[in-house]
């Protein structure tokens, strides 16, 4: 009824497309709606797999993915919003917003091709290339961006690029996976103590890029 | 017989292309609980202008009359070689293919700003800066399109792309045809300029495109307002016919189907405009500056199809 | 009698919960009974055989790692007490500052058992999730960045490791260090998976290209975290790469590990050469070590032994250096080394214990570092020549110098009145001392330890 293969591609180039999306987007919530809705299509592919192999244990995976990466860890990160969601936002993107985008989607070409030259010929799946695209745009979403919240959704698109790429294997154990799912909800949640203790400052002072200031000497060099 | 449908397809475009126009504005209207004009509206302004008085700036050069009556002769041609209510090529079909009517869609725009910079008004400097800049970006964009359309049927000829797409299944459902087809949306709504690039206000900040004609009057400007109409017209005719909606287009010679299609295709542009009313009535417009992260997403999409069929075409990889 | 086995783990976390209680100082009293029971517990599994079923793999080199981290833990446990009241703005109560020391120490006895190459990933962002609050502890806007730092590097590394393991996943088609260890062939793609896994790990580890957040976050953290981040929990992300090295012991693996290795020496050498605050300077030397310890893993052999022997070492010397500095910190106010004269003449115990501590750390002859190293640069002369031995060598030489120099205008100068109130208590680190020079004296026994892992 399904070709997996197909719904792979199709949920692999969403993710990228919505990665490209992200790059796009300068006020926080919409970044963290487009992941939601990136995770959704996540658990959407992973029931559907379940479904086709037969397999319960993937259909479990794909409601605990839709509960936690879809709806849970956006739902934590705007709540972690401090002032008017709506005006949250990156104040100062370290490059142009159009640049960052071209060079996400450069990103995503330099993993097929990085794929396609060193990995290709042990995992034997072109698709293979969807999930290493998707990883090195998450990595470029960190550097791109100075606000906390955004860098977090750029580690959770390389988390849900392993998902993705574990995916074309034979099932990972689920004690695995379930620990992995405690990890990341830990992160996220430690993650989101931060972000409030660093946006505090922030908030009283003004100053839009603290790490500038004369304190900071200390972490340079 | 061939030469009767390229007549007839000559006329539909030219005297349905306001009528597209008329309708979008009308719809806006409506979404705005207002009445709005009637949708002939724009054939009244034109039957107007033609009876206004021409007036052209004292320093402008015999060039700057020229220019209306040659960028409506471009469209006219294009007109003919487009496929619009058949898809097997009329007489004239051969002339050009897709780069070619790419490039005859640029030399109008081409002589429409070296016209604008003639007329020495400053806000037709402006827009013609604005209008030039932004194509620079998008024209690239365009000929990405092409090349990715080339790639799935192995031409440029707009008629082959949509028989292939009419009858392949595969290759219509495939996310390479998808991918150019929401790049070329994207692109579509710069070019005919509509939210979130270009408002119709009468405001010269976000002018572009409606800058360019401010000198004009009379006869030449009706003739740049239905040229546009025509432009819009015939690119949303791409857009569907070739891409998006490739179906029921008559692919043998039979004058009853292309006239049954003449009227579905015309329902199939109405669509379109209603969708450009809802963006038009729900989004706001960019910035100018900002206008260059669309073009850059415009630009991703585009090339992602090129990603997705290296991907996903047999054997993979290079 | 399996276990026996579970006890650090489960000792540790029961103290991490009963932490919670609120009662004054209820959680230092509990903390230091699960340290010190801990510490039992790894004794005893010390002198129990090998295990590797019920989900543990504990051989003679994760018997080790235990003592180190639980004798650690000891000392850690003891300095927090009398040191956390040296920290006006705390960012939470003490008790969950114990709750997640207990917790972070029961992560990575977690990591040094667990059968699982799944899991061991799990054990070391446990880590992550554990430890990065602690960095925090002192509550300013520098600390809290170095803590950000600190989770989107190490988290971002991790997520590579992670990559890794599904490269071994689909090489092998299991998951368990057991199996792991007696598969028949390494193929392609598990070599790629070990590459990556070094990568990933080595950024846990201070390892070269992402070593980046370490002395950011060791020089921002309160003392005993401090200690606690630089003696144990870089071994532990090293003990993951001695797993990887074990499971794929190729050619092209090892040689990558020395060159991501000898960088780490380099780079580290070269910015503790050039600090100007004594506790990133002592997380440059962190570095260093593990980047040595690396190269022996690579090598194996003796070398191995010999990075066993540093990584031992050098644990209770640095987490000595640390508390030692926190003893400073508290006493002169700043962590800047031009500002810090005559310690020697104001707090002389901590003062002559930091000395000595700067030379362990660098690879003084009594101590076990500078026979690790010994042993390391004996094996990589018969592999890699004379050439690249004495060009890492020099590196370590030009640590030696810079670090050692420093901490001499530290502690022999003659104070200017430049401190706060003096606090001179070193009882803790002298003890941490007094166990990595007994280190040398027990090469035997590691050895004995070892005789079953050897990397091949």
């Amino acid at each position: 009824m399904f070709n997996l293969n197909e719904i792979f591609i199709l949920v692999g180039f969403i993710q990228i497309a919505l990665v490209a999306f992200m790059q796009w987007q300068i006020y926080i919530s919409s970044v963290i709606k487009t992941f939601s809705v990136g995770s959704y299509f996540l658990a959407a592919f992973l029931l559907a797999a379940g479904y086709v192999n037969g397999e319960p244990y993937l259909m479990v995976l794909g409601f605990l993915t839709a509960g936690i990466r879809a709806w849970f860890i956006p739902g934590f990160l705007s709540r972690m919003l401090r002032r008017d969601r709506w005006r949250a936002r990156e104040l100062k993107p370290v490059l142009g917003i159009a640049s960052t985008i071209i060079l996400s989607l450069l990103f995503a070409v330099f993993g097929y091709v990085i794929y396609t030259w060193t990995m290709y010929d042990y995992v034997h799946s072109a698709f293979g290339a969807i999930p290493v695209a998707l990883f090195l745009q998450g990595a470029f979403l960190i550097i791109s961006r100075s606000n906390p919240i955004t860098q977090l959704i750029g580690y959770l698109v390389m988390e849900n690029a392993l998902y993705l790429f574990g995916s074309l294997f034979p099932e990972l154990p689920f004690v695995v996976e379930a620990g992995v799912v405690l990890d990341v909800i830990g992160t996220v949640m430690i993650s989101g103590v931060i972000v409030r203790l660093k946006e505090e400052p922030a908030q009283n002072t003004e100053v839009e890029d603290s790490t500038r200031r004369e304190d900071f000497t200390e972490l340079r060099g | 017989m061939l030469l009767i449908l390229s007549i007839l397809q000559l006329l539909y475009v030219v005297l349905l292309a306001p009528l597209a126009a008329g309708v979008l504005a009308k719809t806006e209207e409506l979404l705005e609980s207002k009445k709005g004009p009637s949708i002939f509206q724009t054939y009244y302004d034109l039957a107007k202008l033609f009876r206004k008085e021409s007036l052209v700036p004292g320093v402008a050069l015999p060039f700057f009359r020229i220019a209306p009556y040659l960028t409506f002769a471009f469209y006219l041609l294009l007109t003919l070689v487009l496929p619009i209510i058949t898809a097997f090529p009329l007489t004239f079909g051969p002339v050009v293919d897709f780069m070619g009517g790419g490039l005859v869609f640029g030399a109008a725009a081409a002589i429409k700003k070296l016209a604008a910079l003639d007329s020495r008004n400053n806000y037709s400097h402006l827009g013609t800066s604005r209008a030039a800049s932004i194509g620079a970006l998008s024209e690239p964009i365009m000929l990405l399109i092409f090349i990715m359309l080339g790639v799935i049927s192995h031409t440029n000829n707009p008629y082959v792309i949509n028989n292939i797409l009419q009858t392949s299944g595969a290759w219509y459902g495939s996310l390479v045809h998808w991918f150019v087809t929401i790049a070329f949306f994207m692109v579509l709504i710069v070019e005919t300029g509509k939210l979130p690039i270009e408002s119709h206000s009468m405001g010269e900040l976000g002018m572009i495109d409606q800058s360019m004609e401010m000198e004009y009057s009379g006869r030449e400007l009706a003739l740049y307002k239905w040229g546009s109409y025509m432009k819009h017209f015939l690119l949303m005719n791409v857009f569907m016919n070739v891409l998006a909606v490739p179906f029921l287009v008559p692919m043998a010679l039979s004058i009853p189907a292309v006239l049954v299609y003449a009227l579905i295709n015309f329902v199939k542009i109405l669509v379109l405009v209603v969708v450009f009313a809802l963006l038009n009535e729900s989004v706001s417009k960019y910035r100018l500056f900002k206008i260059f992260d669309y073009v850059a997403v415009t630009f991703v999409f585009a090339f992602l199809a090129a990603l997705v069929f290296f991907t996903t075409r047999p054997g993979g990889g290079f | 009698m399996i276990w026996i086995y579970y006890l650090p783990v489960a000792l540790s976390g029961i103290g991490g919960l009963l932490c919670l209680i609120p009662k004054t100082r209820f959680e230092e009293d509990v903390s230091i009974v699960a340290s010190f029971a801990t510490l039992g517990a790894s004794i005893l599994i010390a002198f129990m055989p090998d295990a590797s079923s019920f989900g543990l793999y504990v051989d003679g080199f994760s018997k080790l790692m235990q003592l180190m981290i639980s004798a650690v833990y000891v000392l850690t446990v003891i300095f927090s007490i009398h040191y956390l009241d040296h920290i006006e703005n705390k960012l939470f109560q003490t008790n969950l500052y114990f709750l997640l020391l207990n917790w972070f120490v029961v992560s990575m006895f977690f990591t040094v058992m667990v059968d699982n190459v799944g899991l061991l990933w799990v054990g070391v962002e446990a880590t992550t999730v554990t430890s990065a609050l602690l960095i925090a502890t002192d509550n300013n806007e520098v600390a809290v960045e170095a803590t950000w730092r600190y989770i989107v590097i190490v988290s971002t590394g991790l997520t590579i490791s992670l990559l890794a393991t599904i490269f071994i996943y689909g090489g092998f088609h299991t998951l368990s260090l057991n199996a792991l260890l007696q598969a028949p062939q390494a193929t392609k793609i598990v070599s790629v998976g070990a590459l990556l896994g070094i990568i990933g790990y080595g950024t846990k580890g201070g390892i070269f290209p992402m070593h980046t957040w370490l002395p950011d976050a060791h020089g921002r953290a309160p003392a005993p975290v401090s200690a606690m981040f630089s003696a144990v929990l870089l071994p532990v992300a090293l003990y993951t790469i001695v797993r990887f090295v074990q499971i794929v012991p190729l050619e092209s693996v090892r040689n990558f590990a020395v060159v991501l290795g000898s960088l780490s020496v380099i780079v580290a050498s070269l910015m503790a050469f050039s600090q100007r605050y004594y506790k990133r300077m002592f997380a440059y030397s962190s570095i260093e070590n593990m980047g040595v310890a690396l190269i022996g893993i690579a090598l194996g052999g003796n070398a191995f032994i010999g990075s066993v022997i540093i990584i031992l070492t050098h644990a209770f010397a640095k987490s000595a250096a640390f508390f030692l500095t926190g003893n400073v910190l508290a006493g002169y106010g700043t962590s800047a080394i031009k500002d810090v004269k005559g310690v020697s003449k104001t707090m002389p115990l901590t003062g002559y214990s930091l000395f000595f501590a700067s030379l362990a750390v660098t690879g003084a002859p009594p101590f076990g570092t500078f026979f690790g190293e010994l042993l390391i640069m004996t094996r990589m002369i018969s592999v890699y020549g004379a050439w690249f031995t004495i060009l890492i060598a020099s590196f370590l030489v030009v640590a030696f110098i810079g670090i050692n120099y420093r901490i001499v205008r530290m502690v022999f100068s003659e104070p200017d009145g430049q401190y706060k109130h003096l606090d001179d208590n070193a009882t803790v680190p002298i003890i941490g001392l007094a166990v990595a020079l007994s280190i040398t004296f027990l090469t035997p026994v590691i050895y004995m330890f070892l005789r079953g892992v050897a990397v091949k």
